[in-house]
């Protein structure tokens, strides 16, 4: 079985997207998460519960436990992905570098199964990583649990002697050679820089034969204009410096012995590691998705067993944000959806096309394991959903309005099946009227006995039989006198926005009606000229009579 | 009392700037280091990073390869951490990305030579220098430009050094009068508080040659090459007060102003790096009542010199530092090597 949820289209168009894009994960593991989450589908009903009750305990983390919570965000900065030189660790010597990023990591492992040892934080078994702190004494022997990294000489009593020794034979050999640098200068007013050189011109003949007169000194390099000499070793100083040569090699090796110990360490401690780096990961995305449901005022859904969606004050984030952000208060929309269709119509700008993705937006979220925007919901698990909105992307590939709705409804009756959800905005109103409606009518024929719950915003005059209609409160309800004194002195962009303040989004029973005729009115109020909507009244009421 | 000593006392960071290649930069660097040691002086030691040089990276030749006493702080690359003679203990991984490598931030454990390397951006150099006095420095020094035509702006440091010597010219009067030259414009004069200067700093993101006519800013369409400077003229002309330009400023620009409006303007510039006039040029246009302002200068803490050149040549040292020192008397000077 094909188990896609819904389609790229529905879930950007949705507003889905837009809110997936906006958790803050902070760690590598998280990211990765993120980028895997799995809907739930009917019949794992149980399952989503679960997943919804261990996002509200982390809510409760967030809210409760503010300390802990800020504690964690900081463990999680900066943390980086060590997944890779775990694996490596099998085959080869992990460098310096890679030790000292595993000690990090395993530094803040320890600090966050530390945290939770002294907190009775609400969270759950399965996102607290295992201790790590045996193999971290291993990669820290001056237990001192600082992000620093160095061979240090606590790996290897050999190590420690060997680099005693290379400290004093260095100090020895430096002491006598700044006694002949000084001597040099005192005797013979050769000044030598701290590197124990001089480099002369050939030129510069004059000093050139005091160099090369003077027996301390030796040419180490030469070319056709300069003359490069170096304090010539004494037998005493050759001497130390071939040994601490011989000791350095022999750092080198001790060190590297280091290294592969430690490497095998974290390879045989790689299952751990591994498991851990999941349980960060579910942890981080589950803490992203608590933060996102507090920033956005979000609510628990309620899982039913039906195929039913029941929102209250449901609100499209996209939409939302943009309103509050111009200073605006956004209008909530409740709805109740059952199997079979619903017919959602109203004045234009009267918010159908958002409260369809608002639809779509929540029963989407709540079935990828999130929190909804609203007051309440119950949503009962959907095979497969899919939202039928014009865009202008479909204009772009070439094909007009209409063809690409066609295209899409194909799309949509060749993947539903049982329990699934079809969102459709304005269908064939690109079209002539006649066929336009005829069309409607048709699909919501084809569409009500089937096991979906679907539904059509339109401004087609469909029959009430059979089917749910709802209607956009839009400007029923405003007081005309009001806007117009407001609109006069408006310029454009004021305009709509004065419309949209009056406007009511919300969704009541359309009663007998018929479908309701604000076009006029908004045409007109958006600065249509008044010979023109004169003449549209009259043509309005032949039609009519 | 040495040159250490004197800076420390002043500035927390300080960048060694070359007059040109071979003016003796490294050498005055292991010169402070050294120093430092005798001191028992804790530094910080960084590179002015310099991108797409991987290869003379690796070789050195680029990249100062110092010798370093224990507990000095260190940035290094990761790819040249393990071909570090010194033992270097990894104190944070920072997020500066260089081609060979994130730059890590490091202890000396062991001394011993290492190869340094630094942040591109000088923004992402202060970042890191602070860090090291953070982390105990008691000084960081950068390594700075190995010319002055490599330095783009002023530095990340609240001074720099420069290295100066024979390489710059035969003749001693001129390495001392050049250095002197380039001394006097990094410490040219701040332009003053007022409206001017609150429009340049409004403005200055658009990065625009700007006129200002009595507190009126006026940004003309600047068509590249010399009728820049017609235009500049005609401003000046029309009475034009400051005449604000982001970009290089040069004696072509002069040449094309009416000698007798010279003096009817202020020139502000972005930073002394800006100008690319030569010594007789600048004298005699400040002779004609040029004036030029800066909106931030350079702070010159020390000059160094170099008697030796490498085509062969080579000043009596004393008498290159005491000649430097007489054109220079509010900067300390001295010879590295003596």
């Amino acid at each position: 079985m094909n188990r896609r949820l819904s389609n790229v289209r529905t879930r950007q168009r949705s507003g889905f997207e837009y809110a997936v894009n906006a958790l803050d994960t902070a760690t590598p593991y998280g990211r990765k998460k993120a980028g895997e989450m799995k809907p739930f589908f009917p019949g794992e009903e149980e399952e989503l519960r679960d997943e919804l009750d261990t996002l509200e305990r982390m809510v409760e983390f967030k809210r409760d436990y503010v300390a802990q919570s800020a504690e964690l965000a900081l463990i999680f900065m900066d943390m980086r992905e060590c997944t890779g030189t775990v694996a490596s660790s099998k085959t080869r010597t992990l460098s310096t570098v890679e030790l000292y990023e595993m000690k990090c990591m395993l530094i803040k492992i320890e600090q966050i199964t530390k945290l939770f040892d002294k907190t009775e934080a609400p969270i759950p078994d399965r996102f607290i990583p295992v201790s790590v702190s045996r193999l971290l004494d291993r990669l820290d022997p001056r237990q001192d649990r600082m992000a620093t990294f160095y061979i240090y000489e606590e790996f290897s009593e050999k190590l420690a002697t060997l680099r005693e020794e290379k400290r004093k034979a260095e100090l020895e050999l430096r002491k006598g050679m700044k006694a002949g640098k000084e001597a040099l200068k005192k005797e013979k007013g050769i000044v030598l820089t701290p590197k124990f050189d001089c480099r002369i011109s050939r030129s510069d003949e004059e000093q050139l034969e005091k160099l090369m007169a003077a027996e301390e000194l030796e040419i180490a390099e030469q070319d056709n204009m300069w003359v490069t000499f170096v304090l010539k070793q004494t037998e005493e100083d050759a001497a130390r410096q071939e040994e601490i040569e011989k000791i350095s090699l022999e750092i080198e090796d001790e060190e590297e012995k280091v290294r592969e110990r430690l490497s095998g360490e974290i390879w045989k401690n790689s299952k751990i590691l591994f498991e851990n780096c999941e349980r960060i990961g579910e942890l981080d995305l589950t803490l992203a998705k608590a933060d996102f449901a507090i920033k956005h005022r979000c609510v628990k859904p309620v899982i039913i067993e039906e195929h039913r969606l029941v929102i209250k004050e449901g609100r499209q984030m996209e939409a939302e944000e943009s309103v509050t952000g111009k200073g605006g208060s956004y209008m909530p929309v409740s709805v109740e959806l059952y199997q079979g269709v619903t017919c959602i119509t109203g004045a234009n700008m009267g918010g159908k096309t958002i409260s369809l993705k608002m639809i779509a937006q929540t029963a989407l979220l709540a079935q990828y394991g999130f929190f909804v925007p609203c007051r309440e919901a119950e949503i009962g698990l959907s095979a497969y959903m899919q939202m039928l909105v014009g865009d202008s992307q479909s204009v772009e590939r070439g094909l007009s309005s209409f063809g690409s709705e066609m295209e899409e409804l194909k799309e949509i009756f060749d993947h539903c099946r049982e329990r699934s959800v079809i969102l459709v905005d304005e269908i064939a109103s690109g079209t002539n009227p006649a066929e336009g409606a005829a069309l409607t009518k048709s699909i919501i024929d084809f569409l009500k006995d089937k096991p979906y719950i679907t539904v059509f915003t339109t401004h087609f005059d469909v029959p009430d039989k059979d089917i749910q209609k709802l209607r956009a409160v839009g400007l029923e309800n405003a007081d005309f006198g009001k806007i117009g004194e407001e609109i006069r002195y408006a310029n454009r962009k004021e305009r709509i926005n004065i419309i949209g303040k009056y406007m009511d989004y919300r969704l009541i029973p359309a009663g007998d009606g018929g479908i309701p005729k604000d076009a006029l009115n908004i045409a007109s109020m958006l600065g249509i000229d008044k010979e023109v909507i004169e003449k549209a009244k009259v043509y309005l009421k032949g039609e009519d009579a | 009392m040495g040159l250490l000593n004197e800076l420390k006392e002043k500035y927390r960071t300080v960048s060694i700037v070359g007059m040109a290649k071979n003016a003796g930069k490294t050498t005055a660097l292991n010169f402070l280091i050294e120093e430092a040691m005798d001191e028992g002086m804790r530094l910080g030691i960084t590179s002015t990073g310099r991108d797409g040089e991987t290869t003379d990276l690796v070789t050195g030749t680029e990249k100062p390869r110092v010798y370093l006493d224990e507990d000095t702080l260190v940035s290094v690359p990761t790819e040249l951490y393990d071909l570090s003679d010194a033992g270097l203990e990894i104190l944070k991984m920072t997020e500066y990305r260089t081609s060979i490598g994130r730059l890590l931030l490091c202890r000396v454990a062991q001394s011993g030579y290492v190869q340094v390397a630094g942040p591109v951006a000088t923004s992402q150099q202060k970042t890191l220098c602070s860090e090291m006095l953070d982390m105990g420095a008691e000084m960081v020094i950068i390594d700075g430009a190995i010319d002055r035509k490599a330095i783009a702006a002023p530095d990340a440091s609240d001074a720099i050094i420069i290295s100066t010597g024979a390489v710059i010219s035969r003749n001693m009067n001129k390495v001392v009068e050049e250095t002197a030259h380039m001394v006097n414009l990094y410490g040219l004069e701040l332009l003053e508080e007022g409206t001017a200067k609150d429009l340049i700093e409004k403005y200055a993101s658009r990065d625009k040659v700007m006129f200002i006519n009595d507190g009126q800013a006026d940004f003309p369409e600047i068509l590249g090459g010399l009728g820049n400077s017609r235009i500049m003229d005609q401003a000046v002309a029309d009475g034009a007060d400051h005449i604000y330009i982001p970009g290089a400023f040069t004696a072509g620009m002069l040449h094309e102003i009416n000698p007798s409006n010279l003096k009817k303007v202020t020139f502000v510039l972005k930073d002394p790096t800006r100008i690319f006039v030569n010594r007789g040029d600048w004298a005699r246009f400040l002779k004609k009542g040029m004036r030029v302002k800066v909106m931030e200068n350079i702070k010159v803490a020390a000059v160094t010199v170099n008697p030796q050149a490498p085509a062969g040549y080579r000043f009596d040292p004393e008498e290159l530092r005491d000649l430097m020192q007489k054109a220079l008397p509010d900067i300390p000077v001295t010879d590295v090597r003596i």
